[in-house]
């Protein structure tokens, strides 16, 4: 645990602090003792290789899946067991790795999902949907096809501004550079950045490392459904045996 | 070819017309019927066992108002409230606590549910049916009949309802809500959509269109304990037909195998002509189990 003490949150604590995850999928125990903070406007990653439970540690945040043992706490309030919905209210938003865009919905409905929440003036209304269409212009050419008929690059772009549409203290993100090609995975990186600089945090699970050490300050490592190393990303090479040991990169 | 010769020529030209006219008007109301049950399949994945009730309940709720009041347009809008309040406490009380159980859960408790509605109604009402008088007792010359104004307002009502429901859908924060909750339930929770909301109102809502359905063709057939059944089955048909859960798919469905059935029954007797739905829903099942109106899947 190098990083610990050097990058220690502000005075107010962390927004997100996770304390021994146990998550099971029915009989099978996926999540041993995860433990991770995220403070606020902070960029963190959580990398490992395929199947440690990274995407799991994810639904688990979002109230998708309840965990066994273990608390989160947002904001230094205890919400394990809250369902999803009022998480989403409470200000996480979520990303997950397939996109799981409304296929039949439009771009526009799509974004309304998240839009139309109690105290979001039109003026609000119409400045999110601005935003978020001069960022991916696409989506404002494509705002009445259907979701499900947009490439898979621009499907990850809407999942990502539908997430903003709930104005979220944090995003976590799925693998959003999976499959897409160069000039996509740096309009992604853009947008990570963007998002960082409004001052909204975000738990990143990704497979491109370079991708996260730049974009992210601290990272987690996974391995076996819990965190093995924890580091700051400034102070992490690409080469360093960690990333070795556990990445096998 | 003499046989074909006679066939045209015997034609009965009028008979079909009325038939297409009769078949509409079932279809329709078959329609409004189905439209609820495949909203509530097609968002929780409940099949509703006592969604024939739900329309039976309608109509008594519409015998009780329109013998207190006198007036038939009151029931039919106290009667669709009613039963949706009724709708949402059943929804609430018996199929809440099973989401994400064994579908075959759901079934027996809306199975429990509709034992329990037939009875109360037996009980509660006795087996005579009741009466419920057409608002429009008028009548038009149609060829050799008198046909009934009041069968086309039905039709009219229920097309309007139906068209009222789907611009409900298509438009407005809710319509998105339970469009994006039946494509993917837990993306919308975490799109913060109130999914147990969602869920009891597409109930409530799918509740009071089968209400408003049995107060409208109440005066067609007389009000009693059992008169949902025969209409839940046609329904279940209609919704498999037309593709489980897409509403569209229903609403064809519901009219292509009304007027099917009144085509039938030119020729064979009405009690016969039913099987020509029983038909349709093999053939569909063997040929096109994803539905007969719904577009080729990829
Ligand atoms: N719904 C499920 N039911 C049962 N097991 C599951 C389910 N989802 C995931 N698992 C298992 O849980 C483990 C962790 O899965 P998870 O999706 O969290 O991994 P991950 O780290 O995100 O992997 P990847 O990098 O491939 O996305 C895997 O072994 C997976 O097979
Ligand atoms: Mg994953």
């Amino acid at each position: 645990m190098s990083a610990q003490g050097t990058l220690q949150e502000k005075s107010e604590g962390p927004l997100i602090a996770v304390e021994d995850l146990h998550t099971y999928y029915g009989k099978s125990h996926i999540l041993h003792g995860v433990s991770l903070t995220v403070g606020r406007g902070e960029v963190v990653g959580l990398l490992g290789r395929n199947g440690v439970g990274k995407s799991t540690t994810l639904k688990t945040i979002m109230g998708l899946i309840y965990p066994k043992q273990g608390r989160i706490m947002l904001e230094g309030k205890a919400v394990t067991s809250t369902p999803a919905h009022k998480l989403a209210k409470l200000g996480i938003a979520y990303v997950p790795e397939d996109r799981r865009i409304f296929r039949l919905l439009t771009v526009m409905e799509n974004l309304r999902t998240g839009l139309d929440r109690p105290g979001v003036t039109d003026e609000r209304k119409k400045e999110l949907l601005d935003k978020v269409f001069s960022y991916f212009p696409v989506l404002g050419e494509r705002r009445d096809q259907a979701g499900g008929t947009l490439s898979g690059g621009e499907q990850q772009m809407l999942a990502i501004a539908r997430a903003m549409m709930l104005e979220p203290k944090i995003i976590l993100l799925d693998e959003p550079t999976e499959g897409l090609m160069p000039r996509m995975v740096s309009q992604i990186r853009q947008i990570i950045d963007v998002l960082h600089s409004e001052g909204v945090a975000i738990l990143l699970v990704e497979q491109n490392v370079p991708l996260t050490l730049e974009a992210s300050q601290r990272v987690y490592i996974m391995e076996k459904g819990a965190i093995r190393h924890h580091a700051v990303s400034s102070e992490l090479k690409i080469d360093d045996p960690v990333i070795k040991q556990y990445l096998g990169v | 070819m003499a046989s074909v010769l006679t066939f045209f020529t015997e034609f009965p030209f009028e008979l079909f017309v009325i038939q297409t006219l009769n078949g509409i008007v079932t279809g329709m109301i078959l329609a409004l019927i189905a439209s609820g049950l495949t909203l509530i399949f097609g968002i929780m994945d409940v099949v509703n066992f006592a969604h024939g009730e739900l329309f039976m309940l309608g109509a008594y709720m519409g015998v009780i108002v329109l013998s207190t009041t006198g007036s038939f347009w009151l029931a039919l809008i106290l009667a669709t409230l009613i039963v949706a309040l009724f709708g949402a406490a059943m929804q609430i009380v018996t199929l809440r606590p099973l989401v994400g159980r064994d579908p075959l859960t759901t079934i027996l408790a809306t199975f429990g549910v509709s034992l329990i509605l037939q009875n109360y109604a037996l009980w509660q009402f006795g087996p005579v049916a009741r009466k419920i008088n057409e608002p429009y007792t008028g009548h038009f010359n149609l060829f050799y009949l008198e046909y009934p104004w009041y069968r086309l307002v039905i039709a009219g009502l229920s097309a309007a309802l139906i068209g009222g429901f789907w611009l409900f859908l298509k438009h407005g924060k809710f319509g998105i809500w339970i469009r994006a909750t039946m494509q993917d339930r837990v993306m919308a929770q975490a799109m913060g959509i109130p999914v147990p909301l969602v869920h009891t109102a597409a109930f409530a809502i799918g509740a009071g269109m089968a209400a408003a359905s049995g107060v409208l063709f109440g005066p067609l057939v007389g009000v009693n304990h059992t008169m949902g059944l025969d209409w839940v089955l046609k329904a279940f048909i209609v919704v498999v037909v037309g593709g489980m859960g897409n509403l569209g798919g229903s609403i064809a469905a519901a009219i292509f195998i009304s007027l099917l059935e009144s085509y039938a029954a030119i020729w064979v007797s009405p009690a016969q002509a039913v099987i020509v739905s029983f038909i349709v829903l093999i053939f569909t099942l063997l040929f096109r189990p994803t539905g007969l109106f719904v577009p080729t899947p990829k």
